[in-house]
């Protein structure tokens, strides 16, 4: 519109669609070429007919990425629609992720007793820091960094990306009323204990964690607890002392070639207690970062030696399930792993999510309307205020252990939406995700019935069927096997 | 306070340095260049003395009353906002954030930053303008949704002939702002409840023409996001009387009957909602039935086939088996 020179163009036919350069399951990344421009970028296609939660959510997204201005953070030009998808216009960064590059390494070469050199790691790391330091400066906490969601460009260009996840601690409302956070978001593996534990919330020192083991994985090639299971890498990290470069070792000495100055860095990140880790700012002055080198430094060790465009997407293909996904805590207190989609995850692959995981965050006070919706993740309800008639409704459905919970949430009209709602008890790991628009429906027929009446008196309650039930298994309507109920409560 | 360094400076010089530097950018002489940076470092301080920072509490409530009070007498908030394009990327955020923080300040019960913009419209009305430059877009649309939150403000923009504005906002290419602009336009829709109903019902035949254009856009989201507002409005109780006018034009009933067929199973479902309406009506207008019973045959075959793969949803499948109940038992009326 006004600004002309820099912009880019939001119209489909000044692009020209390239190599797919990754696929998720609403969206495809390609590669692309900008003809007004002349230059390269990266379009990513999100099937909106696919997407049935609130566009708000990709709106989130986009609005967190399109607040930064950074040159570690990825660089969002513009989005656009296209019939029924969304075009977000990004920069191409041709060298894939860093995960891309760990894994071609290990493939061509002996990479026992560690993939990258310290000077890599040290560049690489601090360009990180770079980023992550503008992005809390922000008010953001990104919540999923690893290996897997930090781009090289062929510069040797070092930029975080997926902001799937990524949260908004303080969204340009208030900075001082909200320091901590309650959502449970990320990957097991790079988690930290206090995410985990979700007790008290967390604010940007989870995001340090998540980086010390990032610098584990850049040196050993994966997280420390990767062997492990989900519900495994929880209690090892809950109940273990923090982990080292050795953590995952075979050998005595595997390691050796890392010195105390790189151990010290990670230790010092690895501190369950949060308050003890360094700030992003804080970390950017130890003396392990003067061990970075430039970009050029980077082209040479990383991006030369990378994969090609092919390759990855030639593996993007073959991903295990299961890799990687969300853990989240119940109600009941209890841990539940949640696969985000067994086709089309992997860490390989976590930057070509779908971007449908951004999660609600319960804010630390009771005003919740300062994070958008802001509603708790477990008692959805009564932060809202006002005037909107308000219908106290109970979700009653079986657990992964299959015992019986009930999910209480009120349902603000005019307010809420029910897709809204069924994303947040999905957000919140209470329920699949694939149950989000069975449960959706029923409950909208429900609050519908009851604020628009018809001719019939409105139900009191709704049972259905999950579209998660497995059909071979027993089901049950009135014991709740393979169905769930929502009901209305007085 | 501080203990070394440059002493701190008081609100009011504060408030001076930056009016200063935004009129120097302003004039976009050959001190523009310094100006720039004056203004994004007093921006800096003003945002830390309300926020406070990692090593700093944010100031006391009289401090920041009097850097409230400072801003008001020099308009320093409606300079910021006219000139917010010439500001800095970071810069326009910390606007954003100490526009917020300031409309949000409380004393008693009572908001004077909100007293002093209804006294100051054109405050609004800027902001408004700002989905008109992509480039400060955003960071309008977050001061404006604040703005939204507080009635008396809400219902200067819903009354205002700037309001009309956000039917083109919402479907500017760009997809984020498009849908910064529809958020904000559906807070000023559905935010309070009251107010939104006397305004619409006020304004029917004007917002409700334009609003059509929405429904009927290239733009597959505005239509999706629009239909769906569309559903929302009309079935909020507070709406009742709206809802009546609504679903009593044939027009609409015809609008919703060709969105049921529409490629986008999204936008046919959100259709269905809005088509129940006109068919569970018990004081169906006559335009209306004679619709109805001219497709009577064609619309129970459409339906008996429509989303069959919801089989699991009762309540959907209940709405359809009574919606094609009355649609086979329509007679013509009497009259």
């Amino acid at each position: 519109m006004a600004t002309s020179g820099n912009s880019w163009p939001n119209s489909q036919d000044d692009y020209e669609l390239m190599e797919v350069i990754g696929v998720g399951a609403t969206a495809v990344v390609h590669a692309a070429f900008c003809r007004p421009r002349g230059e390269k970028c990266a379009i990513k296609r999100i099937n909106l007919e696919k997407w049935n939660t609130s566009m708000d959510e990709l709106l989130k997204e986009i609005q967190a990425m399109s607040s930064c201005n950074h040159e570690n953070v990825v660089t969002y030009y513009t989005s656009f629609v296209v019939k029924e998808e969304l075009w977000l216009v990004l920069r191409l960064l041709e060298g894939g992720s860093l995960l891309d590059i760990i894994k071609h390494k290990m493939r061509i070469s002996n990479c026992k007793h560690g993939v990258f050199d310290e000077a890599t790691i040290a560049t690489v790391l601090k360009e990180v820091l770079k980023g992550l330091e503008y992005f809390h400066q922000n008010g953001q906490i990104h919540r999923d960094i690893k290996a897997g969601n930090i781009l090289l460009g062929d510069d040797g260009t070092v930029q975080i990306a997926d902001f799937g996840v990524s949260a908004w601690l303080a969204t340009g409302r208030d900075l001082s009323r909200q320091k901590v956070r309650h959502t449970f978001v990320g990957t097991p593996c790079w988690m930290a204990p206090e995410v985990m534990e979700q007790n008290h919330g967390y604010d940007f020192k989870a995001d340090i964690w998540s980086f010390g083991i990032t610098a584990i994985e850049m040196a050993t090639g994966t997280a420390p607890y990767h062997k492990y299971p989900p519900m495994k890498v929880l209690m090892l990290t809950l109940q273990n002392d923090p982990p080292t470069l050795d953590t995952g070792a075979e050998e005595k000495d595997q390691y050796k070639a890392y010195g105390k100055t790189f151990r010290k860095m990670i230790s010092e990140c690895l501190q369950k207690d949060p308050t003890k880790r360094p700030s992003a700012p804080e970390l950017l002055k130890h003396s392990f970062f003067k061990k970075a080198k430039d970009r050029k430094y980077l082209v040479q060790t990383l991006v030369s030696n990378g994969p090609s465009m092919e390759t990855r997407v030639h593996k993007a293909s073959k991903r295990q399930p299961g890799a990687s996904g969300r853990l989240h805590r119940m109600e009941t207190g209890e841990w539940v792993w949640e696969s985000d989609d067994e086709e089309d995850e992997d860490d390989d692959a976590a930057r070509d999510r779908p971007m449908n995981t951004l999660a609600r965050a319960d804010s630390s006070d009771s005003e919740g309307e300062e994070l958008g919706e802001g509603r708790a993740g477990f008692t959805i309800g009564s932060l809202t205020g006002g005037e909107a008639p308000q219908i106290d409704l109970v979700l009653r459905m079986r657990n992964s252990k299959r015992e019986l919970n009930d999910i209480r949430f009120e349902f603000s009209a005019g307010k809420d939406s029910a897709d809204g709602i069924a994303t947040e008890l999905v957000g919140a790991g209470l329920v699949e995700a694939r149950d989000a628009a069975c449960i959706a429906r029923h409950l909208q027929r429900l609050v519908d019935a009851r604020l628009f009446p018809g001719s019939a008196p409105p139900p009191r309650s709704l049972t259905f069927r999950l579209d998660s039930a497995d059909p071979a298994a027993p089901s049950d309507e009135s014991t709740l096997l393979g169905f769930a109920q929502i009901s209305v409560v007085d | 306070m501080p203990l070394f360094g440059k002493s701190q400076k008081s609100p009011a010089e504060l408030v001076r340095s930056l009016k200063d530097a935004v009129t120097a950018l302003e004039r976009g002489d050959k001190k523009a260049e310094k100006a720039q940076e004056d203004v994004s470092k007093n921006l800096v301080l003003i945002k830390n003395m309300l926020y406070g920072t990692s090593d700093a509490e944010p100031q006391t409530d009289i401090i920041v009353a009097q850097l409230a009070q400072e801003m008001y007498n020099t308009n320093l908030l409606l300079l910021l906002i006219q000139n917010l394009n010439r500001i800095d990327f970071e810069g326009k955020k910390d606007v954003a954030q100490v526009f917020n923080n300031v409309l949000r300040r409380q004393i008693g019960t009572r908001s004077p930053t909100v007293e002093y913009i209804c006294t100051k419209p054109e405050i609004l009305f800027t902001l408004m303008s700002g989905y008109e430059h992509q480039e400060i877009a955003s960071n309008c649309g977050t001061m404006l949704r604040e703005c939204a939150r507080y009635e008396a403000l809400a219902k200067i923009m819903l009354y205002s002939d700037d309001f009309y504005n956000f039917f083109r906002y919402v479907e500017v290419s760009t997809f984020d702002i498009a849908s910064d602009a529809f958020s904000t336009f559906k807070e000023l829709l559905t935010r309070h409840k009251i107010l939104c109903a006397e305004f619409l019902e006020a304004n029917y035949d004007k917002v409700f023409s334009h609003y059509q254009r929405l429904l009927n856009s290239e733009n597959y989201v505005t239509r999706r996001q629009s239909l769906k507002l569309l559903g929302e409005l009309l079935l909020d109780r507070h709406n009742f009387s709206i809802m009546t006018r609504y679903i009593t034009n044939p027009d609409n009933l015809k609008l919703m009957m060709n969105m049921l067929k529409e490629k986008s199973r999204n936008i046919q479902f959100e259709a269905f909602h809005v088509f129940k309406v006109f068919v569970a009506n018990p004081n169906k207008p006559k335009p209306i039935l004679d619709i109805l019973l001219r497709n009577q045959d064609k619309l129970v075959d459409f339906l008996t086939k429509f989303h069959t793969d919801r089989s699991e949803d009762e309540q959907f499948n209940d709405e359809k088996a009574y919606l094609i109940k009355q649609i086979k038992e329509l007679k013509p009326s009497e009259h």
